[in-house]
């Protein structure tokens, strides 16, 4: 017995010092798994600016492409960062991502007036002032109808040159020309398409 | 007395017996020269990535500043313990001193790394001779063969144990180079206490005996495994401290005094209950294990989540690896050429525990890259923030992660170089806090395996740890 003693008393305190550590989380001290970027995940509620749309778009686009590519969203993020260009597949997966989330936000009655971005959009546009002050007299109700923000968005995307988004990326004066050239591409190709006959 | 031992003047009534004070100060001075000696087998551990700095070297590289004392130790103990039964062990280690402290004293003004990693060799080589010869020295500075070789035994556990601790103080201190500086006169006091037993222990007659005695396989083997595992346990928590949870080399000093706290414990602890070295040496076995386990499954990141098992590993080391030597030393004559198979053993076992434990952990750790990245990359675009400033921080942290590829970022600069409103400053910072713990358990997880592996290495101790003839301890 006494032979034994030693050897139990030893198993008892390993028993005890894993049981404490495993009770307290030891075996999942890990780090954060990427989430399933086919699981829809909450919206939160989208302020009426062009930014945080912005923002809340690319981040439910960037979900829906990740699912399109069978990997996580934040492989795909760490891959554009590190490539800065896509091939046709990838950029198309991530367009239909992006008009993904543009619908998303549609079909849950999230999206802002385009009214409602419209003087924020016109003070950071490159435009002549005289062309501010016609589109500031339309009113919000021929916006609106002329300018319906689902298809302005979608029309946006279709308009985006992705590689070259990504390779502006760590250029904020050059990634805001890009991104305003496409919107009024689309703005523009959407109000002909409405008034055209 | 076993058979074992050569006493000439101890313990003999036709010799006048030492003063009582001169023969604990000798027992003393000797004991320290040996813990040392086997506490410079991990001493630079703490001060590997200093050396790295110093030298603008390759981690390889500088990790062979560890492996050449410890391969030099394994290859050398036993020729030089055969070279020390022919002469007078005294004398042996008057010159093992000698020779250690010249090469000590070329490690600490080392103008590069090849001469460093020469010295290393040079300290080892002189070191077996100090070892060995203090080994008999010791029985007959003692009187009592059990007793000599148990302070032996212990005054080993003892300086492999706090070697450590003691190298990443004196780096955080002053530097790496002052880890030399402070052996030197420590190994120089054995010097009058060797010179004083010259002629006290007896030189073997071969006439009497006719051939050596075999060495104990079993307990060897048990601890060469132990060594092994106790080196990823020392090896691993520290650079899990410095470079996975980027703590300081005093604080991780500090931290990891519980290992030789709790093996200095072991004895007092366990003294009702130990059952004879079969008993020890498998309860140290599963004790050393059980740590190292515990090691592999932290909980946190927190210095506290290491205490436990670091005490399990220390109480380990306490049982067994005394216990392993005695048993390896018993009546085994000569006793030096024993005391000098253990030795290689233990160190053989910490350089085939670096080498396999190694590559290992540092796959592992660029392994973990891309888990930390992702979870990096999840946090920076959830984070309350506007698009702009994660924009410009994830810029940051990009370049941060390509910066120290393979090794555990730093990044505080990132976000030094991101201005950010007042505003946004609470969210920044609860990102910053985010992503660090997120780096700690990439680190942690990716120090899994090695101790997972080390765990295995004691376990397998097991084996020869059972199959021992066991013995009660009087």
């Amino acid at each position: 017995m006494r032979r034994l003693a030693l050897p139990v008393i030893a198993v008892a305190l390993v028993a005890a010092v894993l049981g404490v550590q495993v009770a307290a989380g030891g075996g999942d001290y890990v780090p954060l798994r990427p989430a399933n970027p086919c699981v829809p995940r909450p919206v939160s509620t989208v302020p009426a600016q062009l930014e945080p749309l912005a923002e809340q778009i690319v981040l439910l686009g960037l979900d829906s492409a990740a699912c399109r590519l069978g990997i996580s969203r934040e492989r795909l993020v760490l891959a554009l960062a590190e490539t800065r260009s896509l091939d046709p597949h990838q950029s198309a997966a991530l367009k239909a991502g992006l008009v993904d989330a543009v619908d998303q936000l549609d079909r849950q009655g999230r999206l802002p007036k385009v009214s409602q971005l419209l003087p924020q959009a016109l003070d950071q546009a490159n435009l002549p002032g005289i062309v501010k002050t016609i589109i500031e007299a339309v009113p919000d109700t021929v916006v609106d109808n002329l300018l319906p923000t689902a298809s302005l968005l979608r029309q946006t995307v279709d308009e985006l040159d992705i590689n070259r988004l990504l390779h502006e990326l760590s250029d904020p004066r050059q990634l805001n020309s890009v991104l305003q050239t496409a919107i009024l591409r689309a703005a523009l190709r959407q109000a002909l398409d409405r008034l055209r006959p | 007395m076993g058979r074992g031992s050569h006493l000439m003047g101890a313990d003999r009534s036709d010799q006048p017996a030492s003063p009582l004070t001169a023969r604990t100060v000798i027992v003393v001075l000797l004991s320290l020269a040996v813990a040392v000696v086997l506490g410079d087998a991990g001493v630079v551990t703490l001060a590997l990535p200093e050396i790295l700095r110093d030298f603008g070297a390759q981690v390889w590289g500088v990790a062979w500043v560890l492996i050449a004392f410890n391969l030099v130790l394994a290859l050398v103990a036993v020729p030089v313990a055969r070279l020390c039964v022919r002469g007078d062990p005294a004398v042996a280690t008057a010159i093992g001193v000698v020779g250690f402290a010249a090469a000590t004293t070329v490690c600490a003004v080392a103008p590069s790394l090849g001469v460093l990693i020469g010295a290393r060799a040079a300290q080892a080589a002189g070191g077996a001779l100090v070892i060995v010869g203090t080994l008999e020295l010791l029985v007959a500075a003692t009187g009592i063969e059990r007793s000599g070789v148990r302070r032996w035994a212990v005054a080993g556990v003892a300086g492999a144990a706090l070697g450590p601790v003691i190298g990443g103080l004196l780096t955080s201190a002053f530097s790496w180079r002052a880890i030399f500086v402070a052996q030197i006169p420590i190994v120089l006091l054995a010097l009058p206490a060797a010179i004083t037993l010259r002629g006290r222990v007896e030189r073997r007659r071969p006439t009497l005996d006719t051939s050596p005695d075999r060495p104990h396989l079993l307990a060897n083997l048990a601890l060469a495994l132990l060594s092994a595992a106790l080196t990823a346990a020392l090896f691993l928590l520290v650079l899990l401290l410095v470079d996975g949870w980027s703590r300081s080399p005093a604080v991780a000093a500090l931290a990891v005094t519980a290992v030789p706290v709790a093996a200095l414990a072991a004895g007092p602890a366990f003294r009702g209950v130990r059952g004879g070295t079969r008993s020890e040496a498998v309860a140290g076995s599963v004790l050393i294990a059980g740590g190292l386990t515990g090691l592999a499954l932290l909980p946190g990141a927190e210095l506290v989540w290491t205490l436990a098992p670091q005490v399990l590993i220390g109480l380990g080391l306490g049982l067994s690896v005394d216990s392993l030597t005695a048993a390896a030393l018993r009546d085994r004559v000569p006793r030096a050429i024993h005391g000098g198979w253990t030795i290689a053993a233990r160190h053989a076992g910490v350089v085939v525990g670096l080498a396999i434990l190694t590559p290992i952990f540092t796959a592992d750790l660029r392994h973990a890259q891309t888990p930390a990245e992702e979870a990096i990359a999840s946090l920076v675009l959830d984070a309350p923030l506007p698009a702009s400033t994660k924009l410009d921080l994830a810029e940051q942290l990009g370049r941060r992660l390509s910066a120290e590829h393979g090794r555990v970022p730093d990044l505080r600069p990132a976000f030094r170089a991101v201005p950010v409103p007042a505003t946004q400053a609470p969210a920044v910072a609860a990102l910053q806090r985010g992503l660090d713990d997120q780096l700690k358990r990439a680190a942690t997880r990716a120090f899994r395996t090695s101790f997972l592996v080390a765990a295995g290495l004691a376990l397998l101790a097991l084996g020869p740890a059972l199959a021992l003839r066991d013995r009660y301890r009087s």
